[in-house]
């Protein structure tokens, strides 16, 4: 009968092997069956031709923009606070979804004096405001009225 | 039995449960697993009972909020409302709308019903035969959820169970509670993983991180054509409305909850199953998808019978039936409650507000939904440009909470974000992946307790009747896989 020795002193690796082993077996049945499905359809094993790994037209600026932001926002928040942080960010986040290009509609404001109708200007308004009252009520509620531990 | 807790907090909580909860639902690409993630923290703040009236409000309000798009804009809220603007978006389409949207309320509120009764009659029973289970069978069990969600991830069933095992893995990084000894930890991350990666900052990353991400590739579209709800030529008749369709709603709130018992399966093969139900049963199959009642009750019955399904294996033998309710044990285990076959003789209380917080929350939803329904469908305008920044400061704040100030696991969360959108790029299944990280280190907990108690004999695994019983259902998944697998292949050739 199968047996296995179980000794106190090194249970703790007992399992994950059990598991690695699994896993070790799962992936050679996955590159076996792919490699019959592409003998079977006469595919070379490696086809990377006409492999498309992000949706179509998809958008640069916001999917690594918001990995950048996100990876800058959290250190930021350690070195400045968690609410200047946040505001800061909560904007920038803001703007980047909204679209990149409000950023040129500040010397335009400023120039022809007109700020609330200039729509990109507006927008960028917005987006300050909505960065200072939810990470003010965030730090509030939680921090404050839950006692929540915050950065 | 025991008391429950129930007042005015409690039935603000619920209230802002279900509102917050409908408008996750509402818009798309958020969902009631990235609400209950989110607002996870706040258990810190509450007791449970209090919380759990919030985290149920949200799981009811974001499964149901998902028909408003679908019925309007053609787009599923929420993956469970998958079927539901096959007949209700033509319904809107010829002036409808507000008829197709008050029938899709009803019949959710009667699916969360049926789902609510189910919980209430099967989970004690359940509990009671799964007391007797011995590490041996606590184990297995846990192998039989694995399997079936191999068998249950259509076409692909070696790449479900790979990626559960994968979860299991993760799950084992830092200390063995039986001789705290560490296995697989790099040496730099000693202090931080020494419990392992935490539920919550995953949660979080998984389920809202990776939608973000994949909303920010897809460029924040916000533009759609709603149906016009200012001319309408039918209302919304009860009596009418509903004649005939009693045995549907049955039948779709019953599948509903029997999707819902079944782990690592989603919302989507609730309304999917329910609605192809409804069809191969119907007279006239070939007037589905042309604005037909019979659809849309399928659809939105079944999706509500998830709640209550889900927490069926949850609250007996410890086992998410779904995703959101796999969030739903971050909710228990930060109380250090134990859920599992002794869960509702040890917390009573606990059991009964959980009744009564799904109760409370289906009537709620119908509340909030039916009569205002004009106003609340104007939440799919809200841009989600504005709304996503204060999604990801909510899942900073929740991650950093996970262990009382930890920045590490705000970077976990940042981790499994990436890998979660990795692995849906990939087509694995991340449901699966949670749910084997959830499990595992039970898994583990138990094949040691079996084999220290055998001393080391691995016959012991076949030494109990009930065991036996449970090996038998796992080879009967393994075997349904394996024929689904070929016939949806033999399927796929002949079409093509």
């Amino acid at each position: 009968m199968l047996r296995v020795t179980y000794r106190p002193s090194t249970s703790h690796w007992l399992f994950p092997p059990i598991i690695m082993g699994i896993l070790g077996i799962l992936i050679v049945i996955m590159l076996i069956q792919r490699a019959v499905r592409c003998a079977k359809e006469k595919k070379p094993f490696f086809n990377l031709k006409g492999y498309r790994f992000f949706i179509e037209n998809w958008d640069k600026t916001r999917l690594f923009g918001t990995l950048v932001l996100m990876i800058l926002y959290f250190p930021a928040m350690e070195l400045i606070g968690f609410l200047p942080a946040s505001i800061i960010f909560i904007f920038l986040f803001n703007v980047l979804f909204v679209g990149l290009h409000q950023f040129k509609s500040i010397p335009v404001a400023f120039k022809t004096k007109q700020f609330w109708s200039n729509p990109d200007f507006r927008s960028l308004i917005i987006s300050l405001a909505i960065a200072v009252i939810s990470s003010t009520l965030i730090w509030f509620l939680f921090g404050k009225v839950f006692k929540i531990t915050l950065p | 039995m025991g008391v429950l807790s129930f007042g005015i907090p409690q039935l603000i909580m619920s209230v802002i449960g279900v509102v917050i909860g409908i408008i996750f639902g509402a818009l798309p690409g958020m969902t009631a697993t990235m609400a209950i993630a989110i607002f996870l923290p706040l258990t810190y703040a509450y007791d449970l009972n209090t919380s759990l009236y919030l985290l149920l409000g949200l799981y009811v309000g974001g499964i149901s909020g998902g028909l408003i798009p679908a019925i309007l804009i053609n787009i599923p809220g929420t993956p469970s409302s998958i079927c539901t603007g096959f007949d209700g978006h033509p319904m809107a389409r010829r002036g409808e709308g507000v008829r197709a949207l008050r029938i899709g309320i009803v019949a959710s509120l009667f699916g969360g019903l049926i789902s609510l009764a189910c919980l209430f009659f099967f989970t004690p029973p359940l509990a009671r035969v799964a007391i007797n289970f011995s590490a041996v069978e606590k184990f297995l069990l846990i192998v039989f959820a694995l399997t079936i969600i191999a068998a249950l991830s259509k076409g692909d069933m070696i790449k479900g169970v790979f990626i559960g095992f994968v979860g299991v893995l993760i799950s084992l990084i830092g200390q063995f509670a039986d001789n705290n000894k560490m296995r697989m930890v790099p040496s730099m991350f000693r202090v931080d993983l020494r419990m392992g990666f935490q539920l919550l900052p995953v949660l979080i990353g998984l389920f809202a991180l990776v939608q973000i991400f994949q909303e920010a590739e897809a460029g924040m579209k916000e533009e759609h054509h709603m149906a016009d709800l200012s001319k309408q030529s039918r209302g919304f008749n009860f009596r009418e409305d509903f004649k005939g369709q009693w045995f549907n709603v049955l039948r779709s709130g019953i599948i509903g909850t029997f999707v819902g018992v079944l782990p690592g399966v989603g919302g989507s093969a609730a309304s999917l199953l329910s609605y192809s139900q409804a069809k191969s049963m119907s007279k006239h199959p070939d007037k589905f998808g042309t604005g037909l009642v019979d659809g849309l009750i399928a659809s939105e019955g079944s999706n509500n019978g998830l709640t209550g399904g889900a927490l069926i294996p949850l609250l007996s033998l410890g086992i998410p039936g779904d995703s959101t309710t796999a969030v739903l044990v971050g909710a228990f285990m930060l109380q250090g409650i134990q859920v599992g076959p002794l869960f509702i003789t040890n917390n009573p209380t606990i059991w009964n507000t959980i009744l009564f917080a799904l109760l409370i929350a289906n009537i709620l939803m119908f509340v909030f939904m039916f009569y205002p329904i004009k106003h609340v469908v104007k939440i799919i305008n809200f841009p989600k440009s504005r709304i996503f920044p204060v999604i990801i400061l909510l899942c900073t704040v929740g991650s950093y909470a996970t262990q009382n100030g930890n920045i590490f696991d705000v970077w976990t969360m940042l981790f499994f974000g990436i890998v979660g959108y990795f692995l849906a790029k990939f087509g694995f299944s991340i449901p699966s992946f949670l749910i084997g990280f959830i499990l595992g280190s039970d898994l583990e907990k138990y094949f040691v307790d079996s084999i220290k108690g055998s001393g080391g004999d691995l016959s012991v695994f076949f030494s109990r009747p009930i065991g036996n019983v449970i090996w038998v259902l796992i080879l009967v998944s393994l075997v349904y896989a394996f024929w689904d697998e070929r016939r949806s292949k033999k399927k796929a050739q002949s079409e093509a």
